[in-house]
């Protein structure tokens, strides 16, 4: 079974940011496929943007949601050595409302764990195959 | 492995253990829980005179020991230092995201680990002797230590059969383990890479460099932390100790052996006996006495006892003298191509020892296994990673058609993988196995720190 990721960051209000969010949006599945497919263990990702609905027009957080195959934190070096992907989060973090700065890769797996909404074992999911199964188009009964 | 003469760290700040496999006959590991800072400072101040560092001795001390803490320890120094430490440190073993690796279910359910004790693990201290009078003298002056300081003893095992409940080296086993094999054969290599890459682009160093293994250097993929701040000083030089207690089921694995034995001789003739060593080697990819079967597919041989220079995919690609999921295979499948490709392997230094005599069939009643002690830079990136790799083979395309079986010897069972074992065979349809049972309980799992030498005077009051 898969588990869920659904990183929840609250945003800086500036234009600036407010900017960079909706790019990030926009680009987010042309620029990551590449680096998702070669990852191999994400079903589905999503790049949300949540509106603030006291400021009409502004965006109150930024909302990813994922879906993957096995445990998160083995797997958060991969994200981390990858260039495309660690821009994605530092990206992120630069948002972020609350003041973070990751300066190592241990500030990088905290700021994942710590604005990740989801727990283990929160997700329906229809089939009990994994990414690698699917796209080996494996046949018999997991 | 890359190779450079001087290393940047020095290796008087590093605890012994990490860099160095002691040959020492006797050894004790205590779990302890702190009651108060002042209580625990005083315990380590008290045990830093027999802290075994890595640099080299004129002499062998006849008595030494190592010390590590869980979180729950640091933070009783350090209490500012939450959310600083790697995730799956902070969470400890059991919480949910470690368990998506190590499945730790049924029998090995965390909520009985440590004998059903509600005590938390601060504090293990690793105690060495050369006879078993200086081990016993040694455990008798931490076991003071602690009495006078609120530092409380945890026994993990069962009092029983007149055992203690502590985890006691079983020393008369030397090099090998319960189930009969030889042990400690293949480690990194820890030299220091030629190339320190610069942090931005750390995918240069080989696994078994030293850099994966001490927290503060620049260039390993696996990213020992934390690097910077307060906290990154006090682990710099420090490094994680997956310390994982595991029972091993000697009747289970006899009766595998002889309950399979018929269906081996059908298939490659000779005894039963015969049989059941073959099958035996088969589990883990080298024979009891430690020849490798990729080296030596036919039969032990001492020559190749104790190699390690041998590969996978080039040497034994279609798996027809080791299977995919042997053991040694799983735990470090070399030059196998990985997924996501180029991704490295993880190395663990293991500095394990077995506990508990062995049985003398018919009865193999009592408590028995392994002190796992595996040390890596990162819990999560190289310890948790093998493990989920070792319940289920989902890390590499050669393995299985279904990325699903498991480590022939260790996994759980009840794990999502495939219980089922095929032997390739070079004429004839493979051997499968379609069940395999479950060899191995987990009696307990702590995430310690093994700080520096530094650190360890730190919080033992003397810096200041
Ligand atoms: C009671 C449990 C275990 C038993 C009986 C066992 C047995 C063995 C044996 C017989 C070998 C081959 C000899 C050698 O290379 O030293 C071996 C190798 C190894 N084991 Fe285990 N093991 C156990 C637990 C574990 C665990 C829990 C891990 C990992 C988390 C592990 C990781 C390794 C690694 C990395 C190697 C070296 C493979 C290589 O580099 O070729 N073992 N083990």
């Amino acid at each position: 079974m898969a588990n869920p990721l659904t990183l929840y960051i609250p945003i800086k209000q500036d234009q600036t940011t407010q900017d960079a969010a909706q790019a990030a949006r926009k680009h987010f599945v042309s620029t990551y496929t590449p680096a998702l497919d070669h990852f191999g263990k994400v079903h589905y990702a999503r790049f949300v943007l949540i509106p603030n609905h006291a400021v009409p027009g502004k965006i109150l957080a930024i909302c990813v949601m994922t879906s993957f195959d096995g445990p998160t934190n083995p797997y958060l070096t991969d994200f981390w050595n990858d260039p495309a992907l660690r821009e994605v989060f530092a990206g992120l973090a630069k948002m972020a409302l609350a003041d973070t700065s990751i300066t190592d890769y241990t500030g990088f797996e905290n700021f994942i764990n710590e604005n990740n909404l989801s727990e283990i074992g929160e997700l329906y999911q229809a089939y009990k195959y994994t990414v690698v199964q699917i796209k080996a188009d494996v046949k018999y009964p997991a | 492995m890359t190779n450079s003469p001087t290393p940047p760290y020095e290796p008087r700040n590093v605890q012994g253990m990490i860099l160095r496999g002691y040959t020492h006959r006797y050894s004790c590991h205590m779990l302890f829980t702190f009651a108060d800072r002042k209580g625990a400072t005083d315990f380590i101040r008290a045990l830093l005179p027999y802290v075994q560092s890595a640099e080299a001795w004129s002499n062998k001390p006849e008595r030494m020991l190592n010390i590590g803490l869980t979180f729950d320890g640091v933070l009783t120094f350090e209490p500012g230092f939450k959310s600083q430490f790697p995730t799956e440190f902070e969470a400890g073993p059991w919480s949910a995201d470690s368990q998506q690796s190590l499945h730790d279910t049924g029998p090995s359910d965390p909520k009985v680990w440590w004998n059903a004790t509600k005590q938390a693990v601060h504090c293990i201290v690793h105690v060495y002797g050369l006879t078993a009078e200086a081990l016993g003298s040694l455990v008798t002056t931490v076991s003071q230590a602690a009495g006078t300081n609120r530092v409380s003893e945890i026994l993990p095992l069962k009092p029983e059969r007149g055992q203690s409940g502590r985890l006691e080296e079983y020393a008369p086993l030397e090099n090998y383990i319960h189930f009969g094999y030889k042990d400690g054969i293949d480690n990194p290599g820890l030299a220091w890479p030629a190339d320190p890459a610069v942090p931005t682009n750390p995918v240069k160093s080989d696994p078994g460099d030293a850099n994966n293994f001490l927290v503060g250097y620049p260039g390993s993929t696996f990213q020992p932390g934390p690097e910077t701040g307060r906290a990154g000083r006090f682990a710099k030089d420090g490094c994680y100790n997956a310390f994982r207690v595991l029972y091993q089921d000697v009747r289970a694995f006899d009766q595998f052996l002889a309950d399979t034995a018929p269906m081996v001789v059908a298939a490659i003739g000779g005894s039963e006996d015969h049989a059941r060593e073959w099958l035996a080697a088969k589990l883990v990819g080298r024979w009891r006495n430690g020849s490798p079967l990729v080296l030596s597919p036919d039969a032990p041989d001492q020559a190749t006892s104790d190699k390690t220079d041998f590969l996978y995919k080039r040497d034994d690609g279609n798996a027809l003298r080791c299977p995919f999921s042997a053991h040694s295979r799983v735990s470090n499948p070399r030059d196998e191509t990985m997924l996501p490709t180029g991704t490295p392997v993880p190395r663990l230094i293991r500095r394990g020892v077995p506990y508990g005599a062995p049985p003398v069939p018919p009865d193999y009643d009592g408590e028995r296994g392994l002190i796992g002690i595996f040390l890596c830079g990162a819990l999560a990136a190289q310890f948790e990673k093998l493990y989920s790799w070792i319940n289920v083979n989902d890390f590499s395309n050669a393995y299985s058609p279904g990325f699903n079986t498991q480590d022939a010897l260790l996994a759980n069972r009840g794990a999502a993988g495939d219980r089922s074992f095929t032997i390739a065979m070079p004429i004839g349809n493979p051997i499968r196995i379609l069940s395999l049972p479950q060899f191995i309980v987990t009696r307990g799992t702590a995430y310690c720190l093994l700080p520096s030498m530094e650190t360890l005077r730190g919080i033992a009051g003397l810096l200041e």
